[in-house]
């Protein structure tokens, strides 16, 4: 579904380029659920940004579905964004000043033209599913943590992503609503979601069907 | 819910920012909507007092003229079929044209030659209204004539008859009471005899007739070439001039009234735009981390580009209908203390409201380009590091 070649990936640096991702190769199968586990400033979080296509490798070959993506433009990475892949982060993934409602629908307001009332009507089961139904109306900043975690699944689900990408999801939460969301992937993943998740919790990567170990940029495990 | 949402409730996110901005904006359009308005109240009334410093058009009878010579000996040109204008169709054909608002005074007269004590003067048939209208700086020793007896002398033709105010003057046996000796005023005025159009009519028995008719037409709204050519077409057996000089030192005067508010507005707006255009730019600073997002979720640069056009393009438009409101009643209220309200009022046209609301967002999106484009080409490995 998703493959990764030989991922190499510099970032400048006063003293250089340093790399970050030294040949990285992954293979991601229709389903699979891959824990990217590692120490800190290991590339775990660049190989996930290149894997959702945010960021461009400098070398290697990336392909969605026979795809080539590292050569694609990019308005066809936009589209794959935008319909395939689903991108939440540690922080930071509402637009504080858009409801509940708008955030999950965020996606599909890129146009004109008003969003149809039957996407509008599958957000509010979407929200429902993250137990958010009477939350639609809310602004992101009176959710907990947790919360605001759920509307960005609720968006992944919105739009019928194929692959969710989350970078420590659980990082900014207590246990217990690491543990709710951690269910919620886990509950995705049953009914088919492709997930990549980042993450520096031995406990979380063990619910995952495998995991990848990275260090120094590299793939150890 | 669509993209204007995104840009719409970001300016809810921030209050006391977006008012303080549209503020600015606002200032600026009440500013040139007030300017404008006021200039031109300011320039109609300037030329409306200009106006009573002479015509700026003369209608007179088209005639032939024919250069006589004979045996080498030239006798001089002739003109042929000098017909007189009839005064009440010709004033009334001038008063009817389509820019007939533009037509501030019709001044008919009627010129004869006379011997008095064997000295030949003009004398000159004039409605005394309408001539007061295009030359309120005439003075004179003695009073202006209000009846049908009585006249008024050029200060030339005074002297030359060796006559003052108080004295009669005879004229075809009618005796004529001088009322007043005009001051010099450098024109022909001074070398004839000022009388009402009517009695001189009578006098030389053909009534109605006119030699030319003097027209003060306003021409800061309309090129003087189309009100000449609309009399022309009205009057066709006539010669319809425009004295250039005068429209010319007229519409000097005019224009830089309008030039002045001009100058002002492009300052105001290009400083209204500049601010404009630094708030959006450290807007898009202060929102890398909603670019990420957006870029994340699949939005394009020409989306992220337009979100920041259409933010800009709001503020311009709420800044272009409120400002065209508040300018016209400020302009109001200028023109009030300014005491120009009985002269002239600032038009209120739904047009120029439309025009407001379109050309201000036009503005103001211009002012964001920049800062648009550079949201734009932020890389979401940029924007998230900021995430």
């Amino acid at each position: 579904m998703l493959n990764a070649e030989n991922i190499v990936k510099n970032f400048p640096s006063e003293s250089g380029d340093v790399a970050v991702l030294k040949g990285v190769s992954v293979h991601l199968e229709e389903g699979d659920y891959v824990a990217i586990v590692g120490r800190s400033g290991s590339g775990k979080t660049t190989l996930l940004n290149v894997l959702s296509t945010l960021v461009r490798p400098d070398t290697g070959l990336l392909t969605y579905r026979g795809t080539d993506l590292t050569t694609a433009a990019e308005k066809q990475l936009d589209t794959i964004r935008k319909s395939d892949f689903s991108v939440i982060f540690q922080f930071h993934h509402l637009l504080p000043y858009l409801s509940v409602l708008e955030n999950t629908l965020l996606p599909f307001m890129g146009s004109l033209r008003p969003v149809p009332a039957h996407l509008e009507r599958k957000a509010l089961d979407c929200l429902a599913r993250v137990g958010l139904a009477d939350k639609a109306r809310r602004l992101p900043g009176n959710l907990s943590g947790g919360e605001q975690q759920r509307v960005a699944i609720a968006r992944a689900l919105v739009k019928s992503s194929k692959i969710l990408f989350a970078d420590e999801p659980t990082g900014s939460l207590d246990r217990n609503t690491g543990e709710q969301i951690m269910e919620l992937l886990a509950e995705l993943h049953d009914e088919g979601l492709t997930i990549v998740m980042v993450t520096h919790e031995p406990t979380y990567a063990q619910l995952a069907r495998r995991t990848i170990e990275i260090e120094d940029g590299g793939i150890v495990h | 819910m669509n993209i204007v949402t995104i840009p719409l409730k970001n300016m809810g996110r921030k209050p006391t920012k977006t008012i303080l901005l549209l503020s600015v904006f606002l200032l600026g359009v009440i500013s040139i909507v007030a300017l404008y308005q006021v200039s031109l109240v300011v320039g109609h009334s300037l030329e409306k007092k200009l106006t009573a410093f002479g015509a700026n058009i003369v209608v007179k009878p088209a005639t032939e003229t024919l250069s006589v010579s004979y045996g080498g000996f030239h006798m001089g040109d002739m003109l042929l079929d000098i017909k007189d204008l009839q005064e009440t169709e010709t004033t009334t054909a001038i008063k009817s044209i389509e820019l007939k608002d533009r037509i501030s005074v019709v001044a008919p007269k009627l010129v004869n030659m006379f011997k008095v004590d064997e000295v030949a003067v003009a004398a000159v048939g004039v409605r005394w209204e309408e001539e007061l209208g295009i030359k309120s700086y005439w003075a004179t020793d003695g009073a202006i004539p209000e009846g049908p007896d009585q006249v008024l002398l050029g200060a030339l033709a005074a002297r030359t008859l060796g006559l003052k105010t108080g004295d009669t003057l005879s004229l075809k046996d009618r005796d004529f009471e001088i009322t007043g000796v005009l001051y010099e005023t450098g024109s022909d005025d001074d070398s004839v005899i000022l009388m009402d159009l009517s009695t001189l009519q009578q006098l030389v028995a053909q009534p109605e007739a006119v030699s030319f008719v003097e027209v003060a037409a306003l021409c800061a709204g309309c090129p003087i070439e189309d009100i000449v050519a609309q009399i022309q077409t009205s009057l066709p057996k006539t010669s319809v001039i425009a004295l250039q000089n005068v429209v010319n030192q007229r519409m000097s005067s005019v224009r830089f009234v309008q030039k002045l508010a001009l100058s002002i507005s492009l300052v105001i707006l290009v400083t209204a735009s500049a601010m404009v255009g630094l708030s959006m730019l450290s807007a898009v600073n202060e929102r890398k981390k909603d670019i990420g997002i957006l870029r994340s979720l699949g939005y394009g640069k020409m989306r992220v580009f337009m979100i920041f056009c259409l933010e800009a393009a709001i503020i311009g438009a709420l800044a272009g209908t409120i400002g065209y409101l508040a300018g016209y009643g400020i302009s109001l209220k200028a023109l009030e203390y300014l005491s120009l309200t009985e002269v002239a009022r600032p038009m209120f046209s739904i047009s120029q409201l439309a025009f407001c609301a379109l050309v201000f967002p036009l503005i103001t999106v211009l002012s964001a380009l920049y800062p648009a484009w550079k949201g734009s080409s932020i890389e979401p490995s940029q924007a998230l590091v900021s995430l």
